[in-house]
């Protein structure tokens, strides 16, 4: 190839030709065409020719110029054709371009396709500043760089092709011997022949515009699958996980498919699905129909709906919550997908919130209720003093009439009193009976442990103030206690407290709370809060569950001595006792329900 | 019981009631009265030690449930100070430990409200007598 040869020649503009080159006028013989005789024309073989060449452009087109070479070269007869084109990097036309290079060639320079000419000094160069057609003649003696490029061209016609008005290139046809000149019918030949190089030109450049257009779109399209196949291959996950109860229905009750897990919500098979018995018209209670309208007529104005609580009816006839969301399909059809979460779990964990609140306030009501019991007996002891008032004043009414001389005035008086005294008492009950409401002991079989776990839950808060650490140490398997669940939680609500209560002058080490069940070699429970506090003191030991007994500045000393008689209710024990190292250990102990 | 009611000598006893109960000072006096005995009311261990009636007090009658000093500690106080006054506890606790206590501590008499003259007579006697 000579074409590294040609652009190391590259002259820059404004350089001056070198001495010894042959002037243009000496290697152009354009006058000639004219003057030599023509050669008949071949009108058949010329369109021929051309139809040839069209058929090649629309099956072909991209080896178009070299078909376009090897056609100029057949028709003209000569010994090399081929086309240049203006060009930028010499790989392809770029009208841009400072130099010519080679695309096709045909005859006996085919080996130097690919080769080139400078735009601003060389033949094509020529032809495209004098915008016409020029007949040379050994152009090689002008341009020392086409010397290289054998054989010689005895004569060369350059004819410009244009698209869109500019100048693109050349077509040329050579002649390396005198055995033929170029006449004018050769002109006329280039000449339709150059105006074909124009359609070819434009037409792969169309091509190319097109190929890039359709790589384009074909990488837009290929993101496009590529997102739909991850949105599906996610919505396909999200259907598989299993997670949510999904289906696809259509407006006429059917449903159409379904993942497992809605079939497992409603508690029907797969079988009964395919053979159509599962509609959702009937999974609906008739109370919910009203709501399932609503939302149907939501659904087809605007192709989804909220979602929103209803019940379905599994296959055996029970009900299940759950939370139901639809949308229609787009296009317009009659199915949609819906989405079904079962809330069986979030009713049961409400339920259970419910009961704590309720245990919460039953405590608290009970919770009073010792704390009214620590009321009550001092109201009680209030009711006392009147009462032995009036037995005073009565003993002395009766001994005043005894009198040898009747005391009458001082009789009155204690008459007076015993009748304010007997007012005040009464005063007092009612008062006794607003507050303290009787609660009859209500007996039922319960799991201690749960109970325990519900105190210690109500009690977190007051604990957390006192900065007590509460552990539980449940044992598993323990068997079902009888008694009053609410009196036992009083007790030990009592035994918390008071644990509490032991450590809160503890600073030096952590004040823990530990609560224990076990069970007891006699087959009942056992139950012990143990502190770390300040333990019990020798000397008041056998006193502590006596009643009125504290240690407590503002304490009734009711607390334990009520805790233990519920205890001896319930034929079971209450106790206390020292720790080895810190603190004490309050224990209860109540039979199982086998034992009553 | 009427030989040793205290009617016949020319100085009543004088019993000194303790309690903080508004209706056992009221009416008690007046029982006292008519069982031939003088007496004196105070509402709290505190007034009793601070009042002047100490050398003329026969018997004492003292409740032992009191804000401030109970019965107890006043009991307490008054061997302490060598004070050897007969003392009947008269209270609404009926718990035998309460009782026992009270005897252990040396109580020549214990009294449950409400308490009968009798009982109450019978109490005073007993502590009279030792005298």
């Amino acid at each position: 190839m000579t074409e590294s040869a040609n652009f190391q020649n590259d002259v820059p503009l404004g350089t001056s030709i070198p001495t010894g080159e042959a002037s243009l006028e000496s290697i152009l013989c354009t006058e000639e065409l004219n003057r030599r005789a023509s050669r008949p024309p071949d009108y058949e073989k010329e369109n021929r020719a051309l139809v040839a060449l069209m058929s090649a452009l629309d099956h072909s087109p991209s080896t178009i110029f070299q078909t376009l070479a090897e056609t100029i070269l057949d028709i003209i007869q000569c010994d090399s054709a081929g086309l240049s084109l203006l060009t930028r990097d010499g790989k392809k036309p770029d009208v841009c371009g400072k130099r010519f290079y080679w695309p096709a060639i045909a005859g006996m320079w085919n080996p130097h396709v690919g080769g080139g000419t400078p735009r601003n000094f060389g033949p094509c160069g020529d032809v495209l500043d004098r915008n016409c057609t020029l007949l040379f003649t050994h152009f090689e003696r002008r341009y020392p760089y086409l010397q290289p490029v054998i054989p010689a061209a005895v004569e060369c016609l350059l004819v410009p092709f244009y698209v869109g008005g500019q100048a693109v290139g050349t077509i040329w046809a050579i002649m390396h011997s005198d055995r033929r000149k170029f006449d004018g019918e050769d002109d006329r030949v280039m000449g339709s022949l150059g105006k074909f190089a124009s359609s070819a030109y434009q037409a792969l450049a169309s091509i190319d515009d097109l190929r890039f257009q359709v790589a384009e779109r074909q990488k837009a399209e290929a993101a496009v699958r590529e997102l739909a196949n991850g949105l599906q291959a996610r919505v396909q996950r999200l259907v598989d996980a299993n997670i949510i109860g999904i289906f696809i229905w259509n407006l006429d009750g059917k449903i159409l498919e379904a993942n497992d897990a809605f079939l497992h919500i409603v508690e029907y098979s797969r079988e009964d699905l395919v053979s159509g018995d599962v509609r959702w018209t009937e999974l609906t209670p008739p109370e919910w129909r009203d709501r399932d309208e609503h939302t149907l007529a939501h659904l087809r104005a605007h192709g989804s709906a909220q979602p929103y609580e209803k019940e379905y009816i599994r296959k055996d006839g029970s009900r299940v919550p759950v939370l139901v969301g639809a949308a229609l399909f787009e296009g317009g059809g009659n199915e949609g997908v819906a989405f079904v979460l079962n809330l069986t779990e979030q009713k049961r964990a409400e339920e259970v919130r419910e009961r704590l609140r309720q245990a919460q306030a039953e405590l608290a009501h009970m919770t009073r209720v010792m704390t009214i019991g620590q009321v009550a007996a001092s109201i009680a002891h209030e009711v006392n003093q009147p009462l032995s008032g009036i037995v005073t004043n009565a003993s002395t009414c009766l001994r005043m009439l005894d009198a040898d001389l009747p005391n009458f005035e001082g009789a009155r008086e204690t008459a007076r009193r015993m009748i304010r005294d007997g007012n005040r008492a009464s005063e007092v009950i009612t008062r006794l009976r607003a507050l303290f409401n009787k609660r009859n002991p209500t007996f039922e079989v319960f799991d201690l442990n749960e109970a325990a776990k519900e105190v210690v839950a109500l009690s977190v808060n007051e604990l957390q103030r006192n900065r007590v650490i509460p552990q539980l140490n449940l044992a598993a398997g323990l068997p079902s206690v009888f008694g009053d669940r609410i009196q036992i939680q009083q007790v030990i609500l009592n035994l918390i407290r008071n644990g509490s209560d032991a450590m809160s002058t503890v600073e030096d080490r952590p004040r823990e709370l530990l609560i224990k069940t076990e069970s007891d070699e006699s087959g009942g429970v056992r139950l012990s809060v143990r502190d770390t506090g300040v333990g019990i003191d020798p000397k008041v030991e056998e006193k502590l569950f006596e009643a009125f007994y504290t240690t407590k500045s503002d304490g009734m000393g009711i607390g334990l001595s009520v805790s233990r008689s519920i205890m001896e209710r319930h034929q079971g024990r209450l106790w206390a006792i020292r720790n080895q190292g810190l603190g004490a250990t309050f224990i209860l102990a109540i039979p199982c329900s086998t034992n009553t | 019981m009427k030989s040793l009611d205290g009617r016949g000598s020319i100085h009543r006893a004088l019993v000194a009631v303790v309690d903080d109960d508004e209706s056992v000072r009221e009416s008690l006096p007046d029982l006292l009265g008519e069982l031939g005995f003088d007496s004196k009311v105070f509402q709290s261990a505190e007034e009793f030690l601070v009042s002047d009636s100490f050398a003329k007090t026969r018997c004492l009658m003292l409740d032992i449930a009191m804000p401030g000093m109970t019965g107890f500690e006043l009991q307490q106080e008054l061997k302490a100070r060598g004070q050897d006054i007969p003392i009947i506890f008269i209270t609404a606790q009926k718990e035998e430990t309460v009782r026992k206590r009270a005897l252990e501590r040396g109580a020549v008499g214990f009294l449950l409200k409400p308490f009968s003259d009798t009982a109450l007579l019978g109490a005073l006697n007993t502590a009279l007598g030792l005298r």
